[in-house]
């Protein structure tokens, strides 16, 4: 069978252990001096941007200005982190602790799948016991755990999916460390090697890995998703960890018994890892970061699959906010709170990505306008911090987990991450109302064929796009007063310019879509091996 | 972390800190740096395919009035003209032009001439104004520009090699003569030489008047002013903008004959003829006649055209119908050297008064009516 050649050319071994380097001090020094500049010219930009002449329209003014002002916090909160980035000091496992690896399974989930994992967990070499948490009341699922010596547990009608089965786990079974493994994730076999020794010190709740991926070469939107985690994982996590405000997102993660049992069992509900998470920090319990790639799982491969485990991300990290955070607030350290309370505004950017998205529209149609900013002036004042800002994400690339395959601009993350504004609108709106979506695992097979339904909110715009385009130019051609004419061809066709930006990225969902068409028809985890290499 | 790395990391830190603000410093020292000359120049591009365009489609508009100006549109033809250039200021410039086009529609014409005022300066609005002088060609007419060298408003921070800003007036017409201003008068006279089209520049008016601007007698000598003319000229030349009609415009109150630089370095003779009534202490009602009537045989002498630059009256103290209707009646023939005159019409002038005057035409229907019909007169 003929292999896209994305797969023909893929020249990385993704089933070998890979890890982010530690920091140097000159390299922390070098970081120190980019940040600093930077601040600077964040400075320099706000000096200039709170100007009275800048002023059009006060209240949208403010407006603009929240918006605006809240990305460039965020960016700063970024750069402030990545001075703390810290790898921790590798702890070999002792032997003769117990512990259980919990996968669950759900009805509709693909078998083949599940083979690749069991597999995996059987290779692990550190003593463990497999337990397959299983509700499909589909024999060839029990079938499977005993030839993979995993013990399978029957978990049938247990409120709150996946925490709720991990709890009835927790309560049938004695092991002291219990690995949460997502499904469709293969560990590697030394996975619990570099993990178990980090729970030597009395007061780690659990300890998180990496997330990493098998499968981002097989679509534009796979490659896009996984690029949008990979500094999270790397100079991010690593940097909260070194100030002590780590963030932990729960999955693949390895929790002491006695902590889960401290809080009452795994949390429920849409986010639940992270709010266990949450929960056990704010009950005093430590964790480490180990930025080591030690499993490798799918990332959704075509719009819909993407859309939809960005919708209940989105959803579930609200929740965080709205209801874990408040109560939580008291006993968080203040870093945490930071920490916790950027990661539950992260979605908030489909709001401010729509009102950007606005801003041409009002102009052209009611001539309302924000802000009168000489547009060279604006670059000379975003310029520098643009400069220093992709600089220091470049700089800081040298601490992802996979550096060599992962580093690069990262456009095509960037650009679904803004072409995802409806998603995110609409976990806003379902949140503020308080509208629950039923829990969704993350698609691990592809849906095809639902273009438009999911790319509608796009269509609207670029129809929109085209409809204000010939009524500009007809306007402008045919109507409008030549004094007035002559004196308004900038901002007219400045703001046009700024609505094409925005086409730009509804096309390239177009585009995205359009290319999941032709995924490869074998199932991505025919890809993961059978045997892996010893691993010293 | 130990203490030499704690030192360690505030010193970079100071360091960066200071080497990117003096970079910053550095590259913003100019008022205007290339990328605004390239956003200007992009714009004025599509302002000229939009015009282009609208031409094709709707015929021209204002400058089809305008037809009978358009062989005229030439340095040469416009340092001798052969008709007489109505033209005005309005204070909705350069952001809008709204108030000429209420004004020629008052009058029932076009003005071939409009007037617009730039200080000196840092700011963006005090760079060479190419926008709004696009669209002034693009719409038939040629452009005016007064051009005010108000030396303060240059930052010092910017232009280290500048005095502080409260000894600049003091011999600042001297400062102008010995290239201080060069950075700026280059950035101008590069930028005229582009435009490719004829402009009038009326560089500091009044310069002979002891009360009103800097860069009047109270701070300068007269000799000063013309080494600062002649200097002023000569950058121009050199870089090619000898599409610059150069417009000297004294005080006709005060002498001023010290302050003619040379023919060979004045196209145009100018000057303001305002009449305030009785709007405050220092003025009275004056006909037109009165104000300039005299001073017309000395200027007429220079041999040059003549043009009214600010031109208006307000309605304190006296009939303005009657002194527009004096004004205007067979003006031609009574001041043959005279070859334009430029409305002043601006609303809010409070340049020499507390309150602001309203010095606008347009809402007096009788008052338009009267102009209009003594000019079809002439």
């Amino acid at each position: 069978m003929k292999k896209p050649a994305s797969v023909r050319n893929f020249p990385f071994d993704l089933w070998k252990r890979r890890e982010a380097p530690n920091i140097s001090f000159p390299q922390r020094l070098f970081l120190v001096a980019l940040v600093s500049a930077g601040l600077l010219a964040v400075v320099r930009l706000a000096d200039w941007w709170f100007r009275a002449e800048h002023v059009a329209d006060i209240a949208l003014f403010i407006l603009l200005s929240v918006a605006f002002w809240y990305g460039i916090g965020r960016i700063l909160v970024g750069w402030f982190n990545y001075l703390g980035i810290r790898k921790p000091v590798s702890c070999a496992a002792v032997p003769g602790m117990r512990v259980a690896i919990f996968t669950t399974s759900s009805p509709g989930e693909p078998l083949a799948m599940f083979e690749k994992t069991l597999a995996a967990c059987k290779r692990i070499r550190y003593p463990h016991t497999t337990y397959l948490l299983d509700d499909t009341q589909d024999p060839r699922f029990r079938e499977l755990a005993k030839r993979h010596g995993a013990v399978h547990l029957e978990l049938v009608g247990l409120p709150g999916a996946k925490a709720g089965k991990i709890n009835k786990a927790l309560s049938m079974t004695t092991e002291d460390f219990i690995l949460v493994l997502d499904p469709d994730h293969v560990p590697f076999p030394n996975f619990l090697d570099h993990v178990l020794g980090y729970f030597s010190d009395e007061q780690t709740g659990f300890v998180q890995v990496c997330q990493a991926y098998y499968n981002q070469h097989r679509s534009f939107v796979a490659r896009g998703a996984a690029e949008q985690t990979y500094g999270f994982y790397g100079p991010i996590l690593m940097g909260m960890y070194g100030h002590g405000s780590s963030l932990a997102i729960g999955a693949n993660c390895t929790f002491r018994r006695t902590a889960l049992e401290s809080i009452g069992g795994h949390g429920i509900g849409l986010a639940e890892d992270m709010v266990t998470a949450i929960r056990l920090h704010a009950a005093g319990w430590k964790s480490v970061y180990v930025p080591i790639i030690l499993s490798r799982g799918l990332v959704p491969e075509d719009l819909g699959s993407f859309f939809k485990q960005q919708l209940k991300w989105a959803r579930g990290v609200f929740e965080i906010l709205f209801s874990e955070l408040p109560f939580l607030w008291p006993t968080l350290r203040w870093r945490q709170r930071v920490s916790y309370f950027l990661l539950g505004t992260y979605y908030l950017c489909g709001v401010t990505t729509f009102f950007y998205l606005l801003i041409p529209y009002a102009y052209l149609w009611f001539g309302f306008q924000p802000a009168s900013m000489p547009f060279a002036e604006f670059v000379t004042m975003i310029g520098p911090v643009g400069l220093i800002g992709v600089t220091l994400y470049m700089a800081v690339q040298r601490w992802l987990c996979h550096s060599e395959m992962e580093r690069g601009l990262h456009w095509r993350g960037l650009m679904l991450k803004i072409a995802c504004w409806p998603v995110y609108l609409l976990a806003t709106v379902l949140s503020i109302t308080r509208t629950a979506i039923p829990y969704i695992p993350t698609a691990k097979e592809a849906m095809r064929g639902k273009f438009v339904r999911l790319t509608w909110p796009h269509l609207v715009v670029v129809l929109a796009y085209m409809t204000t385009l010939s009524i500009v130019l007809y306007q402008r051609i045919f109507i409008v007063p030549e004094e007035i004419l002559v004196l308004s061809t900038e901002a007219v066709w400045g703001m046009v310019g700024f609505a094409t930006m925005t086409i730009i990225f509804s096309l390239g969902v177009f585009y995205a879509g359009w290319k999941a068409r032709d995924l490869p028809p074998i199932p991505a985890w025919d890809a993961v091996p059978d045997h892996f290499e010893a691993d010293k | 972390m130990k203490r030499y790395q704690r030192v360690s990391i505030v010193g970079v830190s100071a360091l960066s800190v200071t080497l990117f603000f003096l970079l910053l410093t550095g590259l913003s020292r100019r008022g205007e740096g290339p990328l605004n000359r390239i956003l200007t120049d992009v714009g004025v591009m599509m302002s000229d395919l939009e015009n282009a365009l609208t031409e094709y489609f709707r015929g021209s508009g204002r400058s089809s009035r305008l037809r009978w100006f358009d062989p005229l549109r030439h340095v040469d033809s416009l340092a001798n003209p052969s008709r007489f250039l109505l033209g005005a200021y309005d204070s909705g410039l350069p952001e809008s032009l709204g108030g000429i086009t209420e004004l020629e529609s008052g009058l029932g014409m076009a003005f071939p001439l409009l007037h617009v005022y730039t200080a000196w300066g840092d700011r963006p609005e005090q760079q060479f104004p190419a926008r709004i002088l696009n669209a002034i060609w693009n719409l038939g007419s040629v452009p005016v520009i007064t051009w005010e060298p108000w030396l303060t408003d240059f930052e010092s921070v910017n232009h280290p090699h500048l005095p502080l800003r409260t000894e600049r007036d003091r011999g600042g017409l001297a400062a102008i003569a010995r290239g201080d201003y060069d950075f700026y008068i280059d950035a101008w006279a590069t930028e005229a030489a582009k435009l490719q089209h004829p402009i009038f520049l009326r560089f500091a008016h009044e310069m002979n008047d002891p009360y009103r601007y800097p860069w009047g007698p109270h701070n300068n000598e007269a000799v000063d002013f013309l080494e600062a003319w002649r200097h002023v000229h000569e950058r121009f030349q050199k870089a090619g903008a000898g599409n610059v009609l150069w417009v000297w415009s004294p005080h006709s109150a005060y002498p001023y004959y010290e302050y003619y630089p040379g023919d060979q370095y004045v196209d145009w003779v100018a000057t303001g003829v305002l009449n305030y009534g009785n709007v405050a202490y220092w003025s009275k009602w004056w006909t037109f006649e009165e104000i300039f009537g005299k001073k017309y045989i000395d200027l007429a002498a220079l041999r040059k055209p003549i043009m009214i630059a600010e031109f208006g009256s307000l309605s304190y103290g006296g009939d303005r119908v009657r002194w527009y209707e004096d004004a205007f009646h067979q003006f031609p023939s009574r001041y043959p050297a005279v070859k334009s005159l430029i409305f002043f019409h601006a609303t809010g002038d409070a340049t020499v008064t507390p309150q602001a005057l309203d010095w606008t035409v347009t809402h007096d229907s009788v008052l338009t009516k009267t102009i209009s019909r003594q000019i079809s007169l002439w």
